[in-house]
This record gives structure tokens, sequence and C-alpha cells, in this order.
């Protein structure tokens, strides 16, 4: 069964001016696979991956992840369906300030209501010490710096053990020590866990050193 | 506490200074609607308290005829003419000659709480070489004091004094001043018919209405009915009291049944009092809600940016999987924190702030402080009115939330 499956995608944007962002975009994604996604500026990988995540749900096609056919879902069906399957990372770590390292990491889980709080708290620590994040998990997610910020924002991601990793530009905003830490966390988790990695990214050797590589110019798949 | 509830409380509870802001335009809110209410309504009640010290809820009187029917035949062809000159609506009549009678029914009644007999005329009082006008009232003591508290304001003397003496007369002070009398001395009371008959002032009546303190001298009804010569039951005016002054309109009608007597409920008599208490019960209604909606605005304001300053936020909760449905409970939380902190705050201020009118030095009738009234109710539509508003104020941005599109934001 492959994680991810999309066929025929198409999407345009009407403002300003209709342009077409994403031209028949069809390909599969295997379970376990680290796949970076590449091409230049306005090439529309970013958009792509949005569509992949089901924040986006507007355009035209056919995507199905881990087998269910996510096109069509209604806003609220996808919200539970992200929560249970998709881990995201972003380019700005994106946490919330107010809360502490170890709430922010806790959150998604608290959301999906699966285990109990004592048990969620146990793998948050145990993750953010994965992360090298020990001695951080009371402080407010505003006081830690910013490499810690985005390990942090990976141990959220991790917390309902996804079976899909998204990262639009997870490194981008990283010094090269800390990019090689959320890299080598990458790496383990395709291999070790089987969770399915995807990310945007401009760094050329982040993405060499993925299984797979897609690169996009001008909405098209050129290589994969 | 679920997730959402949490989420809320880190939200209110990380801005102390905005979230205190907004409990306290929410606490002034509904501490004015209540202080406004209280008062206002302390200031009706006085208004009728002092109406009804000389007023009754209902009264009956034989009123000249206003209809005026027309007695010689109409002529029965065209080639007659009628003429009446100089003709009168003349009252055949006076007073009410069966009074007793009607007075028993109307105790029959259950929406009667009392009845009182009095006669009412015009006479003169004379003192040596002073003399004045005044009106005089027969009175049934005790029934006269069960519906005005006569007894109160009788500053000397005593009201039942009048039933132990028939030649007894209680003078308004403004009169005995007027005549230049004291109590203890004697004056001589001459009717319209020219019957003199000589009275021992035993008492002096302060009603606090200058006018009424100036003309009236009250003796008994008995002794009214042999100084004009009338049988033992008449009455010029039957006075009812009933158990609920708001409702005297409808017993008037009930009462209109048993008597062809004219019947006059107080409000008929008196537009002005009715028309001026709707007036200031609408005035404080108004500027209260008007307090409360300018409070709600600002819960409003202060959502509506904490929405805009959490956008991002917003963005990733629903990144994460956070549905609509929990955005908006998320921001609701807190409106309706906002409104339940605020409300009993103010329930509590308002209490305090009525407290404090209700010890400020004022003198009016009988009170010496400002009238104010303790009701519950007031207190229990100043929280709902309060916790109203904040909950559409805070649905509003809410909603505004929940649509918020991750992609949107997190693109950037």
């Amino acid at each position: 069964m492959n994680a991810i499956s999309i066929q025929n995608i198409n999407k345009h944007f009407y403002d300003p001016v209709e342009f077409q962002v994403l031209k028949d975009i069809s390909f599969d994604v295997k379970k376990g696979e680290f796949v970076s996604i590449i091409g230049k500026s306005g090439s529309g990988k970013s958009t792509l991956l949005y569509l992949l995540s089901t924040m986006d749900t507007k355009y035209k096609g056919n995507i199905a992840i881990n087998g269910t056919q996510v096109t069509g879902l209604s806003q609220n069906e996808l919200a539970k369906f992200r929560n249970e399957q998709i881990g995201f990372v972003f380019q700005f770590h994106f946490l919330l300030p107010e809360f502490t390292v170890l709430d922010n990491v806790m959150l998604p889980a608290l959301k999906l209501n699966k285990k109990s709080k004592d048990e969620i708290e146990a793998e948050a620590i145990e993750s953010l010490y994965l992360l090298g994040l020990k001695g951080q998990e009371l402080k407010k997610a505003s006081k830690i710096s910013g490499g810690q910020q985005q390990r942090v924002a990976i141990a959220r991601a991790l917390i309902n053990s996804p079976s899909i990793i998204m990262g639009d530009e997870p490194t981008g905003n990283l010094d090269s020590k800390n990019t090689n830490i959320v890299f080598d966390v990458f790496k383990e988790l395709a291999k070790e866990r089987g969770q399915t990695i995807i990310a945007v990214t401009h760094d050329d050797e982040f993405a060499d050193n993925c299984d797979r590589i897609i690169e996009l110019s001008d909405g098209k798949v050129i290589s994969q | 506490m679920n997730t959402n509830q949490k989420i809320a409380k880190v939200h209110l509870t990380s801005r102390f200074r905005q979230l205190l802001v907004a409990i306290l335009s929410v606490s002034f809110g509904i501490s004015m609607y209540i202080a406004m209410n209280s008062f206002m309504a302390g200031v009706n009640n006085i208004q009728t308290e002092i109406t009804f010290t000389s007023m009754s809820h209902i009264k009956i009187y034989n009123d000249l005829s206003s209809t005026i029917t027309q007695i010689s035949p109409k002529p029965k062809d065209s080639n007659t003419i009628l003429m009446v000159n100089n003709a009168r609506n003349i009252q055949y009549t006076q007073g009410i000659k069966n009074a007793d009678a009607i007075k028993n029914e109307l105790l029959n009644m259950s929406e009667i709480n009392g009845v009182a007999l009095q006669l009412n005329e015009k006479v003169f009082i004379r003192n040596g070489v002073s003399n004045t006008s005044a009106s005089l009232t027969g009175i049934e003591t005790v029934n006269e004091n069960k519906l005005f508290e006569t007894a109160k304001y009788i500053i000397e003397g005593d009201l039942s004094e009048l039933d132990k003496r028939s030649d007894g007369i209680i003078l308004g002070v403004g009169l005995a001043q007027t005549i230049g009398v004291k109590t203890g001395n004697t004056i001589s009371v001459t009717t319209s018919e020219g019957v003199s008959k000589t009275f021992k002032i035993i008492g002096l009546l302060e009603s606090g209405s200058k006018v009424r303190d100036k003309t009236s001298a009250l003796i008994t009804i008995q002794t009214a009915r042999q100084l004009f010569s009338k049988n033992k039951s008449y009455a010029t005016d039957i006075l009812v009291n009933t158990y609920d002054y708001n409702n005297a309109r409808t017993v008037a009608e009930k009462v209109r049944k048993l008597t062809d007597y004219k019947v006059e409920s107080w409000q008929e008599g008196n537009e002005q009092l009715v028309s001026s208490s709707l007036l200031r019960d609408i005035l404080a209604i108004a500027v209260s809600l008007t307090i409360l909606i300018v409070a709600g605005f600002g819960i409003y304001n202060i959502m509506n940016m904490t929405v805009n300053e959490k956008i991002k936020e917003i963005a990733i909760l629903k990144a994460m999987g956070f549905n609509g449905k929990d955005v908006i409970e998320i921001f609701l939380t807190q409106s309706v924190a906002i409104g339940l902190i605020g409300g009993f705050v103010g329930l509590f201020l308002g209490n305090v702030i009525v407290q404090m009118l209700d010890i400020v030095p004022f003198k009016i009738a009988s009170y010496n402080t400002l009238p104010v009234v303790y009701n519950i109710k007031d207190y229990i539509l100043a929280f709902s009115f309060g916790t109203i508003i904040t909950l559409i104020a805070g649905y509003l941005p809410s909603r505004k939330a929940s649509k918020v599109d991750p992609v949107e934001i997190l693109r950037g």
C-alpha cells in the first residue's frame, strides 16, 4: 500500500490573475520512504505540500493517504484525519509561545484523546530527551533558542506517531549543526519506525541524502 | 478541564492586564445597571408613597353627569321651532346618600384592602378677627388611618382623640399658622349655609404637602354630618385602597358594576404620575442597557484583538487537527469566563454602590437618605443581560477565528 498516492492534480490561483500552479501531477510515495520535493521558488512545491497536508482543499484531482481517499472529505473530518495521521514541521517553528515546551508537544495527543494524560506526558518527555531537549520541558516555548524550538516542533509532530511527517523547509531556518540533527532524526524515523517523510526543501545537501527526490518546475514533475 | 478549555485558560491568564480590563468593563456595566434600576425603583416608590399619603387608589364620588339629555320633547314637524334659553346642567343630588351600603359591598371584594368614607366641604374658620377658608374633611379615623397612615403625620395630639370628643378638630400646621392658633385653642367653623360651630384644636397635621397643610381641617365624619345636616350614611367621597395599586384600573372597572356614582382609579385622575414613573423606568433601562452594550463592544474589541494576535496559533492548532468547533470553543470559553467573572464582580459591586446610595443623606418625605430598592429581579436581569451580551460579543470574533484558513497564514 502506498503512503501517498496522487493522481492528476491541477491547481489554479485566481487572485490577482488566473494562474495554473500545478499541472497534472501524479506520483506515489511508498511507506517508509524519505522523499524531498525540490524546485525553484514559484515552482509549486509548497503548494503541492499543502495539498498533501489536506489543509488546502481547493484543487482538481485525487489524493489518497494510506489508502484513504481524502479528496472530498469535510473540514472537520480532515482535521481529525490530520490529527491522527500527519505530523507537521514548518520552516518557522510555529510553537504556541505562551505554553511550556512540554504542553506544546502534548497538545496534538491531548486533542486526539486516545491515551491518558500521564502516558502522553511520558511519551512527550521521552521524545524531547531523544531530541536533546532534556531540562527544557517546563520552559515557555518563546524562551528557548530557534534550533531548540525547531526540535520541539519535531517532537510535537511525532507525538501521535503519525504515519506521515511533512516538512515545509524544516531546516530552512537552521544552522548546519541543527540541520544535521533534524536530518538525522528524520532519517532514523523513516528507517526504524517506518514513518513516511515528505519534505519541501531548498537545501541540496539535505535533498541529496534522501531516498528520493521529486523535482518540480513550473508546476510539473520533471524528475522523480 | 478539557484541552480546549486549557488553551483558553492559558490565553486568558497570559495577558492578565487585558483580562482585568475586560472583566472590569463587564462589571462596570452590570453594576451600573443594578445601581440605576435600584435607584429609579426607589424614586418611583417614594413618588407613589407620597402620592398615596393623601390619595386613595380608587375614589367614588358624585360627579356632575357629562352627558346632557334633552328633557323637552322634540318638535313633531319642521314647522315648529323649539328654543331653550339658558339651558343648564344642574346637579340634583349631592354626595352619596347610601355610602354605608356601598362600603359594605366593597369590603366583600377580595381585591380591596380598605375603604374609608369622607365628607369634604369648604368652610370658613374664624379665630377672633382672623379668618380663612379651609377644606373641612369629616373622616372615619380608624379607616382613614388604615388607608393613609394619617396618625404618622399628626405632629401634635393624637388622631384617636377625635373620636373621644365631638368638638375636636385637627388643623394643618400651615392653616393653624395662618389664623394664629395653637393646640388647645378654640375656633369657630362656619359652613357655606351659615351654620356655625365651635371646635377645640386637639392636634396639628403635617403631611409634607404644603397646599394640604395650609387648607385642611379634620373632624370626625359623624360631627361633619351633623354640621351639614346630612343623614347618618352620607359621604361625599368613598375612598378605596386595593392590595396592589397597579391593579386599581381593573378593580375600578369591577366597582363600576356596583354603583352608578363616578368611580375613578388613581391612574385616571393622575396621568402625569403614571407617565412620569414609566418614563423614569424607560430611561433607567435605556441608560443601563447602553452601558452594558458599550461593555459588550469593549469585549468584542478585546476578543477581536486576541484573535488577530493569535491568528498564527489558530492556524497551527488547525494544522494539528483542531477543527472549527474547537477554535470557537477556545475563544468562546474565554469570553464566557470574562462574562461570568465580570458578572459576579458586577453583582457585588452593584450591591455596594446601592448600599452607598442608601446612606447618602437626602431628606425627602419620610426618608432621610436617597431612596433605593433591593430587588432580586434587577440583579438577575443585570447578570443575564451582561452574560448574553458577552456571549454575543465573544461569539463574533470566535466565528471569525474558526474560519481562519491555515494555509494562508502558514504560507505567509
